[in-house]
């Protein structure tokens, strides 16, 4: 199987965060339960893992890294935490249903700044005609999880900031790829997943969260426990019950392989294998490609449709291929309403640091003989 | 040589109090505070051994991570708050 549905989970990790998972099942225990040894190594575990989170986020203060069960779980606490039922909160036109759904659950007034698709400018105008005063907090969407599109951010930030709306940044397909810099953004939260371009295990996820939040779970902190509410302060206020510690080993060797790697060389190599991949299924007919014209703004995403068969079908074809890759709306209506693909979905192919050329050369041939219908 | 606990208000507090030390070169030791100095229950310090605290201390007012109380333990047993 050649694995391009990296935008979903990057399904081959490092060898680092296999063993890290397997060494956490063998020496530690739960976090902040005691002072025995089995205990502090699971503390300090944990600790290490805030610690990269903080470095490679440009975050200032340790204690705003919370971790996560994934980025919905962070998204659903900053949306609580900044929005009332009523309250007006604006957001891409290419937001996922993490942050689609949970703002519809709580009633607000959710104010779409559309845009067209790879339009930085656009995406900047739409959020400058949006954020009017009555706006409680706007959510944006750093690269798009289904065209690959990356958003002026931090743009759209410094605009939030002008205006005195408090901002969330959904960083699910951008952490790992591209800089994400918490202090520079000036964003209150940033979500984002620890098995995407993290490389960690499934299941986990951080969110930086700013002084005053909304627990969204309640229970065990290990500390303050005479206290009937959550602990006032982070990242024990959203951090109920035994973290996932396995889990969260693998995501501090993902950051540590990160890190080591280098965003830079990440996004560069993520980024040739998609132009490549842009040119060769650019040459087959039948096959529309949505490939930002600047690919520079581009990460390793691309989406395209057949002429030939609708996305879920043809996704089955490549399966039956041995490719693995996403087909439909992926989770993100507001994507495919923006790009005019609602109806007919895509198919979407995402790349991790683990793709090669080899196998993009071996997809567009099997993607050509899916647009042959042989 | 006598013993010191400064107190935390949460275990990760206690671990950015133990990582200032550690880098000014002072050994210390997260431990579970005993009961009486941390009356919202589960409360986490870290252990230093020192002839007094001052030097400690100067170094997390520095870090930005001072410690919510300090404690002495005394020879005769039992533990008296030192101000700060």
């Amino acid at each position: 199987m050649i694995y391009l549905d990296s935008a979903a989970t990057t399904f081959q990790k490092p060898r680092q965060v296999k063993a890290a998972v397997a060494r956490a099942l063998d020496t530690c225990s739960s976090p902040g339960r005691g002072g025995y040894k089995l205990a502090m190594n699971a503390a300090e575990e944990l600790f290490r893992c805030r610690e990269r989170a903080a470095r490679l986020f440009n975050v200032p203060d340790v204690e705003r890294v919370a971790v996560t069960f994934n980025a919905t779980h962070g998204l659903n606490i900053a949306i609580r935490s900044l929005a009332r039922p009523g309250d007006r909160v604006v957001i891409s036109g290419w937001e996922h249903n993490s942050v689609l759904r949970p703002l519809h659950a709580l009633g607000a007034d959710i104010a779409v700044a559309w845009s067209p698709l790879f339009d930085r400018d656009a995406a900047i105008r739409a959020f400058d005609f949006a954020l009017t005063g009555d706006t409680r907090c706007a959510v944006v969407n750093h690269v798009s999880n289904v065209f690959g599109f990356e958003l002026p951010v931090y743009e759209i930030a410094a605009l939030c900031r002008k205006r005195g709306v408090p901002l969330i940044v959904d960083a699910s397909q951008s952490a790992g790829v591209l800089p994400v810099d918490y202090a520079a953004l000036g964003a209150d939260f940033v979500a984002m997943p620890g098995h995407k371009g993290l490389y960690g295990p499934q299941g986990t996820g951080i969110l930086i969260a700013p002084g005053d939040v909304t627990p969204l779970l309640y229970g065990g902190s290990g500390s303050d426990s005479m206290n009937p509410d959550m602990p006032p302060y982070l990242p024990d206020r959203l951090e109920a019950g035994t973290h996932n510690m396995p889990g969260v080993a693998g995501l501090s060797a993902g950051l540590d392989f990160v890190e080591r790697t280098g965003i830079d060389a990440i996004a560069g190599h993520e980024r040739a294998l998609i132009r490549r991949l842009i040119r060769g299924l650019s040459g087959i007919s039948g096959v529309r490609v949505f490939a930002s014209p600047d690919h520079g703004r581009q990460t390793g995403v691309l989406s395209f449709t057949l002429d030939a068969m609708g996305s879920e079908e043809a996704g089955e074809r490549l399966g039956a291929m041995g490719f693995a890759v996403r087909t439909g709306l992926h989770c993100s209506p507001l994507a495919h309403k923006s790009a005019g693909t609602l109806r007919t979905g895509t198919i979407r192919a995402s790349v991790s640091y683990f793709n090669t050329a080899a196998e993009i050369d071996a997809f567009i041939e099997a993607v050509s003989a899916a647009a042959r219908g042989s | 040589m006598d013993i010191y606990y400064l107190t935390c208000r949460s275990l990760t507090y206690a671990q950015r109090v133990s990582r200032s030390l550690t880098a000014a070169g002072l050994r210390n030791m997260i431990v579970r505070a005993p009961r009486h100095m941390s009356r919202e229950g589960c409360g986490y310090a870290v252990r230093i051994d020192a002839g007094e605290p001052g030097r400690a201390l100067g170094v997390l007012a520095s870090a930005g991570v001072p410690p919510k109380r300090v404690f002495r333990q005394m020879r005769e047993g039992g533990y008296e708050e030192v101000p700060f």
